[in-house]
């Protein structure tokens, strides 16, 4: 935060509050990858299939929502400058239901099961709105110069938003009532979602984090303060904006500006950093702003060429460039720094002045693990794309790439993790002898 | 007043962290140690405090900051930098 500490000794929950998030979301993009090998081809005949839906719920939910959920639980006491109260409670709840919530809407989806569907929409819609009016009370106390707590705030409204869009169409999946808006609303739902909900998080993420991990200038003061409030602007008027084409368009356009705007000024501040060391982290951030780039372009290339938006799977470009190029890269590096900082500092506030060396966060998380990791993340990414151009000779290749990629992301996480637990007992053993 | 100087400017975080708090642990009695750094490092203060240090900050105007830091049962130093 903008002079204020992301964790503080006096506020920060235990380490475990966001680590069960951090371990649970890998698997839930690993069973989206066993999913795609099972099925096969016939997946990407349709981006409305249930079965196409489960997936894509998979990654949205159960990767990325989950994550955030973890990363925003235990940065949302220091910015709020207070413990939460039983961290470690709220946590474990909010975490089983969401948990629980997208197996059951997932597998709902996949395997038609309309009960399934029916018990998803009370335990989902309880986390996932408790958790947003949690962000939303809580960053009201951050101060107004925070440009990445007024961005995170305007994400999480439009979070809240895409979730009530979410339940809605659930509950017409589950009880099979007629909605005569469905497309319309679940149009909206995506682009909320998606850009609303992940692409405002990503940029007032960004403010903070590319200066300070990448050592770059800052994001320039105009730029952080109005481009949020500016695309939240936008999407919100979307909404109205459906009965007449030509606003819709505009709308549109200057929001696919914004982002690509925020694309470019990220990566050329990139090109300003200080030390121009290989980074994964930074590689990460790159593909990621690439990935959004591309996600532009051929949309941009649809608008002005109709016949690419009637192609076979144009659809499906867009969506895995942005879920899987744009925000999973994102969080799969920002993982590699939070996870391994979050172990080292509560090893080292718990060893005292006096206590045994702990290891550092080079050690906790080795760069080889990581590089190589990150390589098989794009490759996958750039094959994912391929299956879809030509579903018979990439698929079950996409399928494995992918999932072999989460594996190593989650054995990555889970050897931190352990690592936080054999220090933390030796820790505990030093301080008994001590005592 | 003996000092070590650990200059963390342009580094990584945790670098800096991990790096001041390392020379803590190699700091003789009567020593103090001068942390320059290219931002203000929130995040080490509360430590501090719990292990018992005391610090002065002084932001220069080339934008680096320079904490002086002691163990508490020392002596406040004398013509260091202005206080917090």
């Amino acid at each position: 935060m903008n002079g204020q500490p992301l964790i503080s000794l006096d506020q920060a929950p235990p380490v475990g509050v966001p680590l069960r998030f951090f371990i649970t979301a890998p698997l839930f993009a690993l069973a989206a990858a066993l999913l795609l090998l099972w099925k096969g081809a016939g997946l990407f005949h349709s981006r409305w299939d249930p079965a196409m839906l489960g997936i894509t719920h998979l990654l949205t939910l159960g990767f990325m929502g989950l994550i955030m959920l973890g990363a925003i639980l235990q940065m949302l006491p220091v910015v709020a400058g207070a413990p939460m109260r039983r961290p470690e409670r709220v946590a474990a709840f909010i975490h089983i239901l969401a948990s629980a919530g997208v197996i059951l809407l997932c597998g709902g989806l996949i395997f038609t099961v309309p009960l399934a569907l029916k018990i998803a929409l009370p335990t989902l819609g309880t986390a996932l709105l408790l958790f947003a009016a949690l962000v939303v009370v809580t960053l009201r106390r951050a101060l107004p110069q925070n440009m990445t707590a007024r961005a995170m705030r305007l994400a999480a409204l439009m979070f809240a938003a895409t979730v009530l869009l979410g339940l809605t169409l659930l509950s017409n999946h589950a009880f099979g009532w007629w909605l005569r808006a469905r497309e319309t609303l679940a149009d909206l739902h995506l682009t909320w979602g998606l850009l609303g909900w992940v692409g405002l998080l990503i940029a007032g993420v960004a403010y903070q984090i590319v200066p300070m991990f990448q050592l770059t200038p800052a994001y320039p003061a105009r730029l952080a303060r109005w481009l949020a409030p500016v695309l939240f602007i936008l999407l919100l008027a979307l909404a109205p904006a459906r009965h007449s084409p030509a606003l819709w368009s505009v709308l549109k356009i200057l929001l696919a500006a914004g982002f690509a705007v925020f694309a470019l000024t990220t990566l050329w501040l990139q090109t300003k950093r200080r030390r121009k060391l290989p980074d994964v982290l930074m590689n990460f951030w790159r593909g990621s702003m690439m990935s959004l780039l591309a996600a532009i372009a051929l949309w941009l290339a649809a608008q002005l060429v109709p016949a690419i938006g009637d192609m076979r799977g144009y659809g499906m470009l867009l969506g895995v460039l942005m879920i899987v190029g744009f925000a999973m890269s994102i969080i799969n590096g920002m993982l590699y720094k939070i996870v391994p900082f979050l172990v080292w500092f509560h090893l080292q506030s718990r060893r005292g002045a006096n206590g045994p060396t702990v290891p550092n966060v080079r050690e906790i998380m080795p760069e080889s693990r990581t590089r190589w990791q990150m390589w098989l993340h794009f490759t996958a990414l750039a094959v994912l794309l391929a299956a879809i151009v030509f579903p018979a000779a990439f698929v079950y290749p996409a399928a494995l790439l992918f999932g072999a990629s989460n594996l190593w992301l989650w054995l990555n996480i889970v050897a931190a993790s352990r690592t936080y637990s054999r220090v933390n007992a030796l820790l505990g053993k030093a301080t008994a002898s001590a005592g | 007043m003996k000092e070590r100087i650990v200059d963390a400017r342009w580094l990584e975080p945790p670098e800096p962290m991990e790096l001041t708090l390392a020379a803590l642990n190699i700091l003789e009695p009567g020593e103090r140690l001068r942390l320059l750094i290219h931002r203000m490092p929130h995040m080490l203060f509360p430590l501090l405090k719990d292990w018992g240090y005391d610090h002065t900050t002084h932001a220069g105007d080339d934008g680096t900051y320079e904490i002086l830091i002691w163990y508490k049962e020392q002596v406040i130093p004398i013509g260091g930098p202005e206080s917090s």
